[in-house]
């Protein structure tokens, strides 16, 4: 399966690879003709480009704190907007809900910092498993805190 | 047997009662105790409405207004006497005094006598001013009695009073006015000051002027004393301890003589009856605590809230509370108590105060039985704890002051008190997020446990 994997993973690097140096041979060609229509194009190339990136590398429970950590800004953002549009009133429901949602949101990026790869070095001592029970102890512990605030 | 002495016992406070709301006991000075016979139908309309009268003379050694530091009489009525002053014992001082201990006095004064120096100096320490001299005499040109006073001018005939202003009750009317006219025989015109516990009731008409008689000249300048409305013919002065004490322009209008005198205008047609005893009644019964007295019977507050203990008069409330504030009133009317109604146009207030009023509101009639009106209001606490005070401070003409503190103390809202989010609608979107974030996590760490194994797996292999 690994074998496989990593052929597709190789087979795959080469096809962006290409990809890439046609979609900006033209723009740098002809930069004074279609200078707009051209650099969007390479915008959503960029785009694209960046998300295939991010979905062929990204391991799949990263992929899964990346979803939950969009889902709680767009829960946050709706809590903020409804505060600024129907007033603060009861304050401590605004307080504890909206921070109930900053928090776990800090504590999921945490546990993301601390389960990469890539920052493997940093944390020498914090096995992912130790990670991800420190952050279900400290999410349990907010939730608590944010449930008796909330009254 | 004995039940029939309680009976008769009861019967005997009951008539007892049947008098001034303050005593009996009435003191009438007069320059000459033969003299009553000149008042007697007044003096027999007192006696009659049950007080002990004693006639004294100011002379007299028996006569003392204070027994061992206690009154030893409830009313004072004073007759003009000739002398200049009232001796020893009628010293302006003893006056006050007797206004001080709640005493009443009723003053009746002539333009005929000079008033006795000490009346004087006590009148001028309650802000009534009579004429230099001491004597004075009112006259009117176009209202004065034809049959009498033809060429002197000096018997006055005035409509009755009538109300002071609108929301003041008008205790010195006849029930159904009907033309009747006050007869006022040579009176002594009295100028007002400012005080705010001095009430006239019966002004002279703006065409009347006061003059001294003694004077022998024959225009009047200088000497002119005062004029129309500035005179006050009968004043009151209620103090702060609700003694009253009235000057009556003129004694002889309490006189036998004036009661049932026919009297006829200038420029009247027919002779018409004067109104003197009704007025003489009702100015001595006002002055002798018998009209216009009001009684608190209890105070009664309480919360006024579903699902709380409804204990009367709390010493302890919370702020926001709805409270429910009651007192009972009753008035004295000649020989019993009756209820208490407000006048049109007037109110009766309650202040919820703690140094300075936070609500002050009128109170509205809620029961009215015979003998009381309960007046009472429903209102919520302010936001604001600390020492208050529900305060009646009920100050009227004519009607004695009414001043009554009830202290509580208002505390905050206990930590428990206050209301759950969820019963606060506002507060339901914030519940959601509490419980959208929670459920959010709940299935991360489930997806997270089940996809671990394979993420090991990846993550080893890709080593």
């Amino acid at each position: 399966m690994a074998p496989k994997k990593a052929q597709a993973s190789s087979a795959a690097a080469p096809v962006v690879t290409t990809g890439t140096t046609t979609s900006t041979a033209p723009a740098v060609s002809a930069p004074s003709k279609k200078s707009s229509s051209s650099s969007s194009e390479a915008w959503s190339n960029v785009a694209t480009n960046i998300l295939k990136h991010y979905q062929k590398t990204t391991p799949q429970r990263t992929k899964l704190i990346d979803l939950f950590m969009a889902f709680l800004v767009v829960v946050g953002g709706l809590q903020f907007v409804y505060c600024v549009v129907a007033g603060n009133y009861p304050f401590n429901a605004f307080l504890s809900g909206f921070s109930a949602t900053v928090g776990q949101f800090v504590l999921t990026a945490s546990l993301r910092i601390q389960t990469t790869e890539a920052n493997k070095a940093d944390f020498p001592s914090v096995s992912p498993e130790r990670a991800f029970a420190d952050y279900v102890f400290g999410s349990l512990i907010l939730h608590f805190f944010c449930v008796n605030f909330i009254n | 047997m004995t039940s029939l002495t309680s009976f008769l016992l009861l019967l005997f406070t009951a008539v007892a009662q049947a008098i001034s709301s303050s005593g009996s006991r009435l003191l009438v000075v007069l320059e000459d105790v033969a003299e009553k016979a000149q008042y007697s139908k007044f003096l027999g309309d007192l006696e009659g409405r049950g007080f002990e009268v004693t006639y004294e003379t100011p002379k007299s050694d028996s006569l003392n207004l204070f027994h061992l530091g206690e009154r030893s009489y409830d009313h004072i009525l004073f007759f003009p006497t000739k002398a200049k002053g009232l001796g020893p014992n009628l010293t302006a001082n003893l006056l006050l005094q007797f206004i001080n201990a709640e005493g009443n006095i009723l003053l009746a004064l002539s333009g005929q006598k000079q008033a006795p120096s000490s009346i004087v100096a006590a009148l001028s320490e309650l802000d009534i001013h009579l004429p230099s001299e001491r004597t004075g005499l009112v006259v009117d040109h176009f209202n004065y009695d034809v049959t009498s006073a033809d060429e002197k001018h000096d018997v006055l005939l005035l409509p009755t009073p009538g109300a002071l202003r609108s929301g003041v009750k008008d205790f010195f009317s006849p029930a159904t006015p009907n033309g009747e006219v006050l007869a006022l025989p040579q009176a002594i015109g009295q100028v007002l000051g400012n005080g705010a516990l001095l009430t006239p009731i019966l002004r002279a008409p703006t065409t009347a002027y006061s003059y001294n008689p003694k004077e022998e000249s024959e225009v009047l300048g200088d000497e002119l004393f005062a004029a129309g409305k500035q005179l006050s013919l009968v004043t009151t002065v209620q103090a702060r301890n609700s003694a009253r004490l009235t000057v009556v322009g003129s004694a002889d209008m309490l006189s036998d003589q004036w009661f049932d005198a026919k009297v006829k205008k200038a420029g009247g047609k027919a002779a018409v009856a004067t109104v003197n005893r009704e007025f003489a009644k009702r100015v001595s019964g006002w002055t002798f605590n018998e009209i216009g007295v009001l009684k608190v019977n209890w105070i009664e507050h309480h919360l006024n809230e579903e699902g709380q203990g409804n204990q009367s008069n709390p010493k302890i409330y919370r702020i926001k509370n709805d409270v429910t504030y009651s007192i009972s009133l009753s008035e004295y009317e000649w020989d019993h108590w009756a209820a208490f109604k407000v006048p049109a146009d007037d109110d009766l207030q309650l202040e919820f105060s703690m140094l300075s009023p936070f609500h002050r509101m009128s109170l509205k009639p809620t029961v009215s039985s015979e003998e009381s009106t309960t007046y009472s209001t429903n209102f919520k606490l302010p936001d604001q704890h600390g020492i208050f005070n529900f305060k009646i401070n009920h100050k009227r003409p004519f009607f004695n002051n009414i001043e009554e503190k009830n202290t509580v103390s208002v505390r905050h809202f206990a930590h428990d008190e206050w209301p759950r989010s969820y019963a606060i609608s506002g507060a339901w979107p914030w519940i959601s997020g509490i419980g959208a974030t929670v459920t959010g996590w709940l299935f991360f760490v489930a997806i997270w446990l089940y996809s671990k194994p394979t993420g090991k797996g990846e993550s080893k292999k890709t080593r």
